[in-house]
């Protein structure tokens, strides 16, 4: 038997294996737990396929793939689940290792569920917890100084105080 | 300062390297030439080229009342040791009928007000423009003489206003970093940049042609990093052009 990478202890094929299939998710947790181990698997379709409609469009697909194969996916603990009716919060816990780091992330996702389906709506991020922050995430950008010679001539805009 | 400027060309190619800022339109235009990103300049409170700065890029509010703005600038991403693609063996660019309007405004520079203009006219040290008296006259009265590009130019900025805001939100809203690193970047004496992807801002403003671009994207991202390959001082450039290289190549597999 294939152990979840979600960490449940239980085998893929009985835990996330069914609803990254498309078997709807019975709980909030269960649809979080399924789109981690969506990542660690590199099935994102799973991922797109969960974001509520409003948000699925920004899903920067491209580059979820790219962070999907370069980091190498450690664990996820749930610390807290809360579900009110058709609506739920997580708070997690994700460990990964991406070039030479391990980063621990922890963050609160809000969820909802549509006509059963629990559907990701967002994330946010708890910098107390959270390590390496600069260096993880969706949309990362990274800070640079290398753009020095631009074109347009001495005293621009941005070498202005 | 003498309030009358003389300007003159001599064709040396020196300002044709490194990171060459673009409109939204010749960005795009160009997508075969240019690898492109974009570059995030925020500028401080206090600076006379903050109202301008302000209406052609965003402001982010931050704690206690101050804010920053932003320019953000669609980029072809360069090397400062690298010449743009465009430019010939001969020094002359190759596009010289059609090239971006970045190129076409030189020596002026319409993400400053026009007042200010005088102050871009000093050429950077290893430039070989003629400003001496022999030189026509560019500048006079605080206005520009030959004024077309500029306001060209100008008018591309504003007309893409909309476009960036939107891009700006949607990064300020996903990514967890970036304003801190604004914040950082602003801190520098001399300004330093934030620089975002360019999948990011075809997820953002939903563009239609995502696939198309990726594919003419692909082929020069992968030229731009086996030009820097193994060179240390380029290690930065060469990860991104990795990393933008993965990104373009799912987009140009992808289902549209
Ligand atoms: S497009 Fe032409 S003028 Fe502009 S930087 Fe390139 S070579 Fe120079
Ligand atoms: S540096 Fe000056 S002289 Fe040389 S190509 Fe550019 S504008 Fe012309
Ligand atoms: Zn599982």
């Amino acid at each position: 038997m294939t152990l979840c990478p979600c960490g449940s202890t239980r085998a893929f094929d009985e835990c996330c294996g069914p609803i990254i299939a498309g078997a709807p998710a019975s709980t909030a947790e269960a649809l979080m737990r399924s789109r981690y181990t969506a990542f660690a698997n590199r099935t994102l379709d799973h991922v797109e396929r969960t974001h509520a409609p409003e948000v699925r469009d920004d899903f920067n697909r491209a580059e979820a793939e790219r962070l999907a194969e370069e980091c190498e996916w450690k664990s996820l603990e749930i610390r807290r689940a809360t579900e009110t009716g058709d609506t739920a919060e997580i708070e997690f816990v994700v460990q990964f290792r991406r070039e030479q780091h391990t980063i621990t992330q922890a963050a609160t996702s809000c969820f909802r569920r549509d006509n059963g389906q629990w559907l990701y709506i967002s994330n946010t991020l708890n910098p107390q917890i959270t390590q390496h922050v600069t260096k993880v995430g969706r949309n990362d950008p990274c800070p640079c100084n290398s753009g020095k010679k631009a074109k347009k001539c001495c005293g621009t805009t941005t070498e202005l105080k | 300062m003498a309030r009358v400027k003389h300007f003159q060309c001599t064709e040396c190619g020196m300002c044709c390297y490194g990171q060459l800022p673009l409109t939204c339109k010749d960005a795009f235009a160009n997508a075969s030439r240019f690898p492109l990103c974009f570059v995030w300049t925020p500028l401080r409170q206090g600076s006379k080229d903050y109202p301008l700065v302000a209406t052609l890029g965003t402001t982010i509010k931050l704690t206690g009342r101050k804010e920053l703005a932003v320019l953000i600038t669609p980029t072809a991403y360069i090397p400062s040791s690298f010449p743009c693609p465009a430019l010939g063996d001969d020094n002359l660019c190759s596009i010289h009928s059609n090239k971006p309007s970045r190129c076409k405004t030189m020596p002026f520079y319409p993400y400053r007000e026009e007042r200010y203009q005088a102050e871009l006219l000093t050429p950077r040290q290893s430039w070989a423009c003629d400003t001496s008296t022999a030189a026509p006259l560019v500048f006079q009265d605080n206005a520009i003489v030959f004024r077309n590009d500029f306001d060209n130019e100008r008018q591309e900025l504003l007309e893409q206003v909309p476009i960036l805001r939107r891009y700006a939100d949607y990064m300020l809203k996903y990514s967890a970093s970036l304003v801190n690193n604004l914040i950082h970047a602003s801190s520098k004496v001399k300004a330093g940049h934030v620089i975002t992807s360019l999948s990011s801002f075809l997820t953002a403003s939903k563009n239609a042609d995502a696939k198309h671009i990726a594919q003419l994207q692909l082929p020069l991202l992968k030229d731009y990093m086996a030009k820097t390959a193994g060179d240390v001082k380029l290690a930065e450039f060469h990860r991104n052009y990795l990393n933008w290289s993965k990104e373009m190549a799912y987009l140009s597999q992808a289902q549209s």
